[in-house]
């Protein structure tokens, strides 16, 4: 089931979120075709309960599918989405057509990635959440920034929704999305530098280049890890996600993006800040990603807290009993 | 390019092991002071060796006709993961446990299996490793100790230094030069092993900047060793040695070296309280832990399926190793504050854990050496 999933994954995008696609999506085309495909492929319901219709898998069998929505720097919110149509098909909402972003409160105003495309957005508000088109909404483009635009909706818009922690499931996702492009950025940054040459042969061949990628593998196989354990389901939120998880993997993923970054754009001798290699997409995710749903110090201030709250006892019995690789009654 | 590691959990036989282990380490282990359960695997107590031994908890991997409990990797995961949190005194059989103990079950004759790994469950035979010398640390080939064949045994010359545990050692699995030169690089290297009270082994202790002599430096001369000192195949030196890393790479040992200066730390701001700098550097420190481990377990369950997950268990031991070293300093940072009253022990626990962190990275195969292969593992080399 799983490969099956990742195959089809991977087909997809490679058919239809080619770079140039996704830059066309980005400069303000229209997303429709990818998104038609998205739909058709049946990943928006794969989180949905089988008893309110949908495919109703966890969140580990529909990771290998933001890995790699990820890896294509893919424009638009599918794992959102995914997440957004669990919890209204779960809650017996009627389920809206169309890509659904999970805004954050931002003030008054709702923050949404500035690249990502969508038709609605489900954004907390009062221990539940509004429902909001897009299409509505009042940019405040004085408050907004390349790293979230800023969208306001008139008094009263929008449907009200009861809705799970949208924190951790936005985070969640990016936690996806951010090892999917992280893996991506290895294999161009390794390939870059087998094929660059400099000093009569490739850079690949010096050893402070081969130690940075070795660093960066490092980085990418633990934000992997991370990512593979906040979706073991233990939790009680949305698709059974586990806030503790999200918190170490969201806090480990976004600091192995920002060492990530940073050696790729090195050893791409800084190419990649230029507008056409394809590097700078997937930074950017990593950039912004790293900004959304609550960043290392906020996720490691609630973990230590937690922690510190918690009796049972050192660090190891603590991530034992609540991070450990399979969820708690299979180990015990 | 290397695939990604799939999670593993520690099977419900093998953490059924865990509550036992921790209710005897309360009692053997729980009076001993941080500052001393700090030195982690490099704490020496033949007699909390003893009575590991007198648990079972030695060779727990060794087959039980060579006087083992017969059971797998994460049985001994478990075990490894409990001692080293609660800082016990492992140091004594350590070596003899970790590796001595399946190369000889590995590479060993049968007579060498009888002799030596019944005595090593038993706390009777503590090994050390001798491979570094005067002139050879991470370029190993280059050893020139040299065993010379003498009738039906062999004659030893040479030095060994940094050797962990020689003064207290009864043997030395040693990794010499058989045949050719050093010019020759890995071809006619042979592992052999020494009895450290054979006339001609002279040791002398190395003092470390902790006061601690954990390693020494052992000359021999004209050592006289029998014909089955040899162990594995005469020239198969280096691959043995190799064999025997890749299995002491990405174990707990590489990720809880610091854990009893990170369990002080974290008991006292339960006490005392914590604001929220330090709660977000705990909370990071969990992070890396929970992550680190899934990783050391994920290629511990690789081993048990039969697999070599060399540049894995190279990730593993070098991010470990980053992440013991960022404990102290990390601790360091948030105590080093003006009137900040914090408790001796867990001062002593940090002087302790700071001043030998830089070693944790060199110990089993340095950082460089590690990214090196890692790059070799992503087609860069």
């Amino acid at each position: 089931m799983d490969s099956l999933l990742v195959r089809s994954a991977q087909e997809l995008f490679s058919r239809h979120a080619s770079s140039e696609a996704v830059r066309a999506i980005r400069a303000g085309g229209s997303p429709g075709s990818l998104w038609g495909e998205l739909e058709n492929s049946g990943f928006l319901d794969a989180l949905v309960p089988e008893e309110a219709g949908g495919i109703g898998l966890g969140p580990a069998e529909a990771l290998p599918v933001l890995i790699a929505a990820g890896r294509f720097a893919v424009p638009l919110p599918l794992g959102e989405t995914m997440l957004a149509r669990a919890v209204l098909g779960g809650a017996g909402e009627a389920v809206p057509q169309g890509a659904i972003l999970l805004g954050e409160a931002y003030g008054d105003a709702a923050r949404v990635p500035a690249f990502a495309r969508a038709d609605w957005v489900l954004l907390p508000r009062d221990e539940a959440a509004l429902l909001l088109p897009a299409g509505a909404a009042v940019e405040d483009e004085a408050a907004g920034s390349p790293l979230g635009r800023v969208l306001r909706w008139p008094e009263g818009a929008g449907r009200r929704v009861p809705a799970g922690d949208l924190l951790v499931a936005g985070a969640w996702a990016e936690i996806a999305v951010m090892a999917g492009a992280m893996e991506r950025i290895l294999e161009d940054t390794v390939r870059h530098a087998q094929d660059r040459q400099q000093f009569g042969r490739p850079v690949a061949s010096f050893q402070a280049v081969q130690q940075q990628i070795s660093v960066m593998t490092e980085d990418v196989f633990a934000s992997r890890m991370a990512a593979q354990l906040a979706s073991v389901a233990d939790g009680d939120g949305v698709a059974r996600l586990n806030p503790v998880r999200i918190a170490a993997a969201k806090l480990r993923v976004g600091e192995a993006a920002v060492r990530v970054a940073a050696i790729g754009h090195a050893v791409h001798g800084a190419m990649g800040i230029t507008e056409e290699v394809d590097l700078h997409l997937l930074t950017g995710h990593l950039q912004a990603g790293r900004m959304r749903f609550g960043g290392e110090a906020h996720w490691g201030a609630w973990l230590g807290r937690r922690f510190l709250a918690d009796n049972t006892g050192e660090t190891l019995a603590f991530v034992r009993a609540q991070l450990g690789p399979a969820a708690p009654e299979a180990s015990a | 390019m290397i695939g990604a590691l799939p999670l593993a959990a520690i099977p419900p036989e093998d953490e059924a092991l865990r509550p036992e282990i921790r209710a005897f380490l309360q009692e053997a282990v729980g009076e001993i002071p941080p500052e001393r359960r700090a030195r982690s695997w490099m704490g020496f107590d033949p007699g909390f060796s003893r009575k590991l031994a007198g648990r079972g908890w030695l060779g727990l991997t060794f087959p039980k006709e060579y006087g083992g409990a017969g059971r797998g990797a994460f049985a001994r995961y478990v075990l490894v993961e409990e001692l080293l949190a609660a800082g016990a005194p492992v140091s004594a059989h350590w070596i003899a446990d970790r590796q001595s103990g399946p190369l000889i079950q590995r590479f060993g004759t049968e007579e060498q299996r009888r002799f030596y790994l019944p005595r090593i469950c038993r706390a009777e035979a503590f090994f050390c490793i001798g491979m570094s010398e005067p002139n050879t640390g991470s370029d190993l080939a280059s050893v020139t100790t040299r065993a010379v064949r003498e009738g039906d045994g062999w004659r030893l010359n040479g030095a060994k230094i940094w050797t962990t545990n020689a003064q207290h050692s009864h043997y030395m699995i040693a990794l010499v030069r058989t045949s050719g030169a050093p010019g020759d690089r890995h071809k006619g290297l042979s592992q052999i092993i020494v009895d450290l009270h054979a006339p001609g082994v002279r040791i002398s202790p190395i003092r470390d900047l902790a006061g601690d002599a954990h390693f020494s430096e052992v000359v021999f001369e004209d050592v006289l060793l029998p014909g089955d000192a040899l162990i594995g195949e005469e020239g198969s030196g280096w691959m043995q040695v190799n064999a025997e890393l890749a299995f002491e790479r990405s174990g707990p040992e590489r990720v809880l070296s610091s854990a009893v200066l990170l369990d002080e730390w974290a008991n006292w701001l339960r006490e005392v309280g914590a604001g929220e700098a330090a709660e977000a550097l705990l909370g990071r420190l969990i992070a890396h832990l929970a992550v680190l481990r899934a990783m050391s377990i994920a290629v511990t369950g690789r081993l048990v399926e039969g697999e070599s997950p060399i540049v894995e268990a190279a990730l593993v031991k070098d991010l470990g190793t980053e992440f013991e070293q960022m404990i102290p300093t990390v601790i360091a940072e948030t105590l080093a504050r003006p009137g900040l009253v914090a408790p001796g022990s867990l001062m002593r626990t940090l002087a302790y854990t700071a001043a030998i962190a830089p070693s944790f990275s060199l110990r089993g195969g340095t950082r460089e050496i590690l990214r090196g292969m890692i790059a070799r593992g992503m087609g860069l080399r």
